[in-house]
């Protein structure tokens, strides 16, 4: 009852959120939310252990995809979108041959090279991918009205509504799936191969797995910012973009659920409300580089380490799945 | 066709010389320090603006300038190791945020001391060798040639004749094994990062007059020295330069014959169809990292 | 009839050296099967090898006459044949509970659909009954929630029998069960063990103090150099001579 309370009232601050702010930060909100599911969709691929540059052009490939489908076919936005995660993750599951067979280090570079080739490949081919300048004029989500409200999915506050109900959806089966057993076989992957192995756990089809949703969550993540912003390129999907990516999951923490998204959620606050508010526009990198590195030298366990401290509740890390029911 | 052939081939030996001059050092510091230095790049471009500050601004004459700037950069990759790869040594994915962050820190410093434009430099020299009527070498470019060659053979006979050299040979090897020994790992990681952040540097000084120098230079030549370090071994400085020179032949033969970005395509999946075959690079050994 | 798991000519070798060379033996289901030899004698590669850990240069390894050598880890783990570590290989960040349900993953295969929507509440509750009582069996139901990485040596041990045993084996491939325990809790093990047999679990233990499994096996193997050396019942190879030989002659003082 309690709970239910709790969730009612977290709700109901987050839909009366975008009122109490100024344009340009209800546009910052909306990059927020679809971030959040970004980062989510990153952790599960760190639960098994393996660390991606290619995220970020994984989630491009699902704003190519949901674009293309779209625009060149008239598919209906909201199924775009799905499709566009879909494609996603079946890419992964084809990059996954040749990218499983490296580890740690390996992986990471690897994934990094496969992503900078689907990049140029967007750059070179003018069609379909349109080179360089990339895909103009994304079809908008259509407007509907639900009675109470006129969706005009061009304003930032009801695209925020319609990410923000998109992400939370993505967000509960993220945690789902974390929760489950099959989250509970990522960690055993993750921390002792070997055993889990020789337990009858496939370790390929599990690493392939946690790569194939990650990669179909920021599919969607993608195809939501692309169906917003109205035009992607190449560059929208650099690996500048997946040092944010990176720096919010490892600031965060990765050990639990919420960790990346916190980190994500400070992050973004700091550098794009604080520091642009504080007037230092050309300075942002240089202070967001030193809070990187004074976070990762004085925090390395992340915020969550922080905030577990705060409610002192000893939660095993890494391992909140499963939790048994004694 | 002939002179065109031979044209494409001095450009890939200048080519190589940088690339295997800033491959070089990302090796030696990985090598070391387990650290994957994603700050690389950015060395190389402070030793281009150490050039554009001290030639251009402060007249300095150019070999001076660039001494000073390789100086300077390894004096940039000392303060790297004391205050960021040293805390985090047991903590390697630290060490890539942190590296992440320097490289923010840098090239933040640059946009603001120089700006984003692009920095002219005025030539060193004009003179040119001329081998044929198409055929022709930039004396600026031989300068880089020379340069890499130098420093490449100095490093080679610091590495394998020096006490220094054994020690950080022996830290790259196993560094446990080499803190039994009583080699002191700060002092190699210091030797390391200095050299290989000082290497970066004068690429970056070198070719400052010859490339456009701004504060995202280091994006493209970080990821060049990646692909090279991975299809030459992970660690082994040899199959660094070796990469260097065939990534370099093979990029500018490809650019000049078809064009830029497939001769990037063709680079990384020269690299991935080598972590494929042979994740340890062709000249690897130890699986380390 | 075929034999239950035999071990036919299985060859390996690293580079020059043969670490195994043409090693045959039979193992009856049902019993306590040991594998002893001198440090060095190969006993480890032969465990690695039925378990799926190598892959033979030559040779086969057959379960009920299908060969299973070559197979990865987990095909030879879904075929029922399960083995545990040497060190205390076990997910020190989990939970006891969830090390052994990690176990449970053949008999109650995760399925990712019903995970989301709910529908695998049975398969949970079947999970956990079973990894409930893989614990109690080796009395470590008392530790449910500790973390695995904090519990004793020879707490680790066992949780590392129980995570094998979770998963309804019918061969357990034990690779040096009883090293880093005491006296105490090697004389408990033993006693788990042989009530493991007497409910049709097949058991193959590799150890190369030959004392201290002199009591436990049915059968033993004892191989030197990579080669089959003797087989027989426990009194048979104390008294065997080549057995002493190998013995006296090889690493007598490790053992």
């Amino acid at each position: 009852m309690r709970n239910l309370l709790i969730f009612l009232m977290a709700c109901a601050a987050l839909i009366a959120l975008p009122h109490g702010l100024s344009f340009s930060q209800q546009e910052i909100l909306v990059f927020l939310t679809i971030n959040i599911l970004l980062v989510s969709s990153y952790r599960l691929l760190t639960l098994t252990g393996e660390w991606s540059l290619g995220h970020v052009v994984i989630m491009g490939v699902g704003a190519y995809a949901s674009a293309l489908f779209t625009k060149e076919w008239g598919v209906y936005v909201p199924f775009g979108i799905l499709m566009g995660g879909i494609t996603a993750a079946l890419l992964a599951v084809a990059l996954s041959f040749p990218l499983f067979r490296m580890k740690g280090f390996y992986f990471l570079i690897g994934s990094f090279a496969a992503g900078e080739i689907i990049r140029l490949l967007w750059k070179r081919f003018r069609d379909p991918f349109g080179g360089p300048k990339g895909i103009k004029g994304i079809d908008p989500m259509p407007d509907f009205s639900i009675g109470i409200y006129d969706f005009d999915f061009f304003e930032p506050v009801s695209y925020y509504y319609l990410s923000g109900a998109v992400v939370a959806l993505c967000l509960w089966v993220l945690w789902r799936i974390e929760r489950s057993p099959v989250g509970l076989t990522f960690h055993a992957v993750h921390w002792q191969d070997k055993l889990a192995e020789a337990s009858g756990v496939n370790l390929r089809a599990y690493r392939t797995l946690a790569f194939a949703i990650a990669s179909g969550f920021a599919g969607i993540s993608g195809a939501l910012l692309a169906h917003y912003v109205g035009t992607i390129n190449p560059n929208s999907f650099d690996v500048e973009v997946m040092v944010f990516v990176l720096t919010w999951a490892i600031v965060g923490g990765t050990g639990t659920f919420y960790g990346p998204i916190l980190g994500c959620v400070v992050l973004t606050i700091l550098n794009e409300i604080v520091l642009r508010e504080m007037g230092f526009e050309q300075m942002r990198p240089l202070i967001y580089g030193a809070i990187m590195i004074l976070s990762i030298l004085f925090m390395p366990k992340g915020l969550e380490s922080v905030v577990q401290r705060l409610f002192s509740r000893r939660v095993p890390e890494g391992a909140k799945g499963q939790e048994a029911k004694t | 066709m002939l002179d065109l052939l031979a044209q494409t081939g001095l450009n890939a030996v200048y080519a190589a010389s940088y690339i295997s001059l800033i491959a070089v050092g990302l090796v030696l510091i990985f090598g070391v320090m387990g650290v994957v230095n994603f700050a690389h790049g950015e060395l190389y471009m402070a030793g281009a603006y150490a050039v554009v500050l001290l030639y251009t601004d402060f007249q300095m004459p150019f070999f001076l300038a660039i001494a000073v700037g390789m100086i300077f950069v390894g004096c940039l990759g000392l303060a790297m190791e004391r205050a960021l790869f040293r805390p985090l040594r047991d903590n390697p994915l630290g060490g890539l945020v942190a590296s992440i962050g320097f490289l923010m820190i840098l090239q933040s410093l640059a946009v603001m001391g120089f700006g984003v434009r692009m920095e002219h430099i005025p030539p060193v020299t004009q003179h040119v060798i001329e081998f044929s009527d198409r055929v022709r070498l930039p004396l600026a470019r031989l300068f880089v040639i020379i340069a890499a060659v130098v420093l490449l053979s100095a490093l080679w006979i610091f590495l394998k004749k020096t006490r220094f050299g054994w020690a950080l040979r022996a830290a790259a090897q196993d560094p446990e094994a080499a803190a039994l020994q009583g080699i002191s790992i700060n002092q190699t990681a210091r030797i390391a990062m200095f050299i290989g952040a000082g290497l970066a540097g004068i690429a970056g000084a070198l070719t400052a007059p010859l490339v456009s120098v701004n504060p995202h230079m280091g994006h493209s030549v970080i990821v060049t020295a990646f692909i090279v370090i991975i299809v030459g071994g992970v660690g082994s400085l040899e199959g660094a330069i070796v990469a260097s020179v065939a990534y370099a032949f093979v990029h500018t033969f490809v650019t000049t014959f078809w064009d830029g970005v497939i001769a990037d395509i063709v680079g990384l999946s020269l690299m991935l169809l080598v972590l494929i075959v042979k994740p340890t690079g062709l000249f690897g050994s130890a699986d380390r990292a | 009839m075929t034999t239950f798991l035999e071990v036919d000519k299985l060859t390996m070798r690293f580079g020059g050296l043969t670490a195994v060379d043409g090693l045959s033996f039979k193992v009856e289901h049902g019993e306590i099967h040991g594998l002893i030899g001198p440090n060095g004698a190969g006993k480890t590669t032969t465990f690695n090898m039925i378990s799926g850990f190598y892959k033979p240069t030559e040779g086969q390894v057959r379960l009920r006459g299908e060969d299973i050598s070559g197979l990865k880890m987990h095909e030879v783990a879904r075929r029922g044949v399960v083995r545990t570590f040497q060190h205390s290989t076990l997910f020190a960040e989990l939970t006891v509970m969830q090390n052994a349900l990690v176990g449970t993953h053949m008999p109650f295969r995760p399925n990712i659909f019903a995970a989301i929507v709910g529908w695998d509440r049975e398969d949970r509750r079947g999970a956990e009954a079973r990894a409930g009582e893989a614990l109690e069996f080796f009395g470590l139901d008392h530790l449910k929630s500790d973390l695995a990485g904090d519990l004793s040596h020879g707490h680790q041990r066992a949780l590392g029998m129980a995570v094998a045993y979770a998963s309804h084996p019918d061969v357990m491939l034990l690779d040096e069960p009883f090293t880093g325990m005491n006296p105490e809790e090697t004389r408990q093990m033993m006693d788990l063990m042989r009530k493991l047999r007497d409910d049709g679990i097949t058991i193959l233990i590799v150890e190369h103090d030959m004392q201290a499994i002199m009591g436990l096996c049915d059968t033993i193997t004892c191989m030197s150099f990579g080669k089959f050396l003797a087989e027989g019942g426990p009194e048979e190879i104390r008294k065997h001579p080549a057995v002493i030989e190998a013995y006296l002659g090889g690493a007598r003082h490790v053992a």
